[in-house]
């Protein structure tokens, strides 16, 4: 293995180049201040850098030749096993549900897009409320982060959707197992929004810190099940002189992102918002942040406008086929659209 | 056919002599020059029955006080650069031969692109699909997926959580034709339990992944395991876009290591090696495949791939292949 594949800083890397030490062979028995005073750095820094090299010599020692030796490689069908029985995060809206194929995904990262006034805070809203209804009820009992870019996030607005999803439970029992359940803590409307993590940003710099906080904060609250990030965009779009830079921090963003959403096995839902493009001679609306952002979410759900009516459609999507669905936002939240004209509609 | 090395420098001498199972014997002496400056030359020669190759390794410059650890050290170098010339030369017949006989083409089952391709995937080559955003190029490596299980392993490594066991199993299911529904599971059983699936999130973790496989497939080929046929990397782009770019060309040099890990491989161990690529803008609104001008040269075969319409008809361009003209499209249809 060479010193050039192993994750240390460039600077450190120059500095082992330059002294001479190419391969991992050439570090493996020196000590760190030895070390430290060849490339003439902190005594600190010597030992992190002979600890990722003994971690990298440690791995390629331990292949014993059986492919289950590689680190979190499964069979598709143990995988298959597992997808079956993963659980959905309902939307609040029969239809919307039924083309997603029971809701909102685990373990993926779901972009959701439209124009402003769609509803996209709103199903936000709805999906941090929704993960909270208890396993007894078909729900996940979980909590919620909620990171805030625009400060759109309303906390009236919540309460008033966890109420509604409250009464939606406690409409499927008679008049006096109501009385009795309505009486439990946990089925008040102010318990449902102490478990929802609200985070508010203010720059581009706190929303990356944030992205790489919360695998900390992940390991201490386990029972978060949905990361809504609304709106993802909002900080990257104005006051970005350099657009490369731009793609990179989105791309390490959205690849950490992905590796939340696998290994704490979460759903991460990314509001979008729109703006117009400029191809073939006519204006279009397209999601902001361009084509190489368009390649970091696993599924995209757009949001639009057709006569008066609110439809989703699945834009991108591994395993769905592309189909849309009506809805509505109510006061109680989104729910099923009300018009007669209640057929899915398949594109 | 036995082969000799010999390293001579000037100075002072310490040798070092090694023996392999192949009966080469290499020695490699290196000497302390006089002056401090100047550095260590080595001169390699090999005999190879009767021709001789001389060529000439430089080394790092040893002080007349180093330790004798250091000049092990950088003789141990000098013989790990030989052992890079212990590869015969191969002549054109061994290698058609190898071509012929090791070298398979993998049908995707999507029968515009085999057409395309002239058969489907070669093994020994790295295949590039690109294309915007809900284009088809996940379906085409999962449809390639199932249907090359049959034949051998699939290994799957997944930088966007888009590996659908659900999807496979819908597309295996598809092929089975007329079968009883336990012979069907059975062998739904089977496929699925041939393909890997690995999540990667880092190009470190991709380099490091790829350096056990290695070492897996070396160990497989003695002990005549099951055998992988066909390495997909969805998407590969997602894993480079954040190092790319900017002052330090490390990012470059990270993306070209790993496209000569994969075609080296995709020889050696005779896959087919399959990523995926995304599009960015480019001059004139012509959007064009991401990575930029280094990444061009290195895959063998480079397709784009878009789709008609919000429909289930896809097309295929070739941007580039060793053995077929660029420039031809094809249709290819993915069910639901």
């Amino acid at each position: 293995m060479e010193i050039a594949n192993l994750p240390i800083s460039a600077s450190q890397r120059s500095k082992l180049l330059s002294a001479g030490y190419a391969t991992l062979s050439s570090l493996s028995s020196l000590s760190p201040s030895h070390l430290a005073r060849d490339l003439n750095i902190e005594l600190q820094e010597a030992l992190e850098i002979l600890k990722v090299v003994s971690d990298a010599a440690d791995r390629s020692k331990s292949t014993d030749g059986h492919h289950q030796a590689l680190k979190g490689v499964q069979t598709a069908w143990d995988m298959l096993s597992e997808e079956q029985m993963q659980q959905h995060i309902t939307t609040g809206c029969e239809d919307l549900d039924h083309i997603l194929r029971g809701g909102i995904h685990c373990g993926e990262v779901t972009e959701v897009g439209g124009v402003p006034g769609i509803g996209k805070t709103q199903l936000g809203i709805q999906l941090a409320v929704n993960v909270q209804i208890p396993v007894e009820y078909g729900g996940h009992g979980g909590q919620a982060v909620y990171i805030d870019t625009e400060g759109s996030f309303m906390v009236e607005r919540a309460h008033q959707i966890a109420e509604g999803c409250i009464n939606g439970i406690l409409d499927n029992f008679t008049d006096h197992d109501r009385k009795i359940l309505a009486c439990q803590e946990w089925m008040q409307p102010n318990s449902f929004l102490s478990n929802i993590f609200y985070f508010r940003i203010c720059s581009y710099t706190e929303q990356i810190a944030v992205t790489n906080y919360l695998e900390k904060f992940l390991k201490e609250h386990k029972d978060v099940k949905i990361v809504v990030i609304d709106s993802v965009t909002f900080h990257f779009r104005q006051d970005f002189d350099d657009l490369a830079c731009r793609t990179r921090i989105l791309s390490g963003m959205s690849l950490k992102l992905m590796k939340l959403a696998k290994t704490n096995n979460l759903a991460v839902v990314l509001l979008n918002q729109v703006t117009t493009k400029y191809t073939e001679g006519s204006f279009h609306l397209t999601l902001a942040l361009g084509d190489s952002w368009s390649h970091s979410c696993t599924n995209r759900i757009i949001l639009y406008w057709n006569a008066n009516e609110r439809y989703a459609y699945i834009d991108k999507s591994p395993s769905l086929p592309s189909a849309s669905a009506p809805y509505s936002v109510t006061s109680k939240g989104i729910r099923n659209s009300t018009s007669h004209c209640k057929r899915v509609r398949m594109m | 056919m036995l082969t000799r090395f010999r390293v001579e420098g000037e100075g002072e001498r310490s040798s070092m002599a090694e023996n392999d199972d192949l009966g080469i014997e290499r020695t490699a002496s290196i000497q302390n020059p006089t002056k401090p400056s100047s550095s260590i030359g080595a001169r390699v020669r090999a005999t190879h029955d009767d021709d001789e190759d001389e060529v000439r390794v430089s080394l790092r410059p040893v002080l007349p006080h180093s330790s004798s650890d250091l000049i092990h050290q950088e003789a141990a170098r000098a013989l790990s650069v030989m052992d890079s010339f212990h590869q015969p030369w191969l002549t054109g017949v061994e290698l058609l031969d190898d071509a012929n006989r090791n070298k398979h083409v993998l049908p995707t089952g999507l029968e515009g692109i085999d057409v395309l391709l002239g058969g489907g995937l070669r093994e020994g080559q790295l295949i590039e699909i690109a294309g915007p955003s809900s284009s088809g190029k996940t379906q085409v490596c999962l449809h390639s997926a199932s249907c090359i299980a049959d034949k051998g392993s699939v290994m799957f490594l997944d930088t966007c959580n888009s590996f659908s066991p659900n999807r496979i199993a819908c597309m295996v299911n598809q092929f089975s034709g007329p079968l009883f529904k336990e012979a069907k599971e059975r062998r739904l059983e089977r496929i699925m339990s041939s393909i890997l699936c690995q999540p990667i999130y880092d190009i470190f973790e991709l380099l490091d992944t790829l350096h056990q496989l290695e070492s897996t497939l070396k160990h497989t080929v003695k002990t005549g395991g099951y055998k992988i046929c066909l390495l997909i990397i969805d998407s590969i782009s997602s894993l480079i876009a954040p190092i790319l770019g900017g002052k330090s060309p490390q990012g470059r040099l990270l993306m070209v290591s790993a496209g000569i890990v994969l075609k080296k491989l995709a020889h050696e161990f005779n896959l087919a090696v399959l990523v995926t690529n995304h599009m960015v803008g480019g001059e004139g609104g012509i959007i064009k495949p991401a990575l930029g001008e280094s990444w061009k040269n290195i895959p063998h075969v480079r397709l784009v791939v878009s789709r008609d319409q919000q429909s289930n008809v896809f097309t295929a361009t070739v941007l580039k292949h060793t053995m077929r003209a660029s420039g031809r499209t094809a249709k290819f249809v993915i069910h639901n």
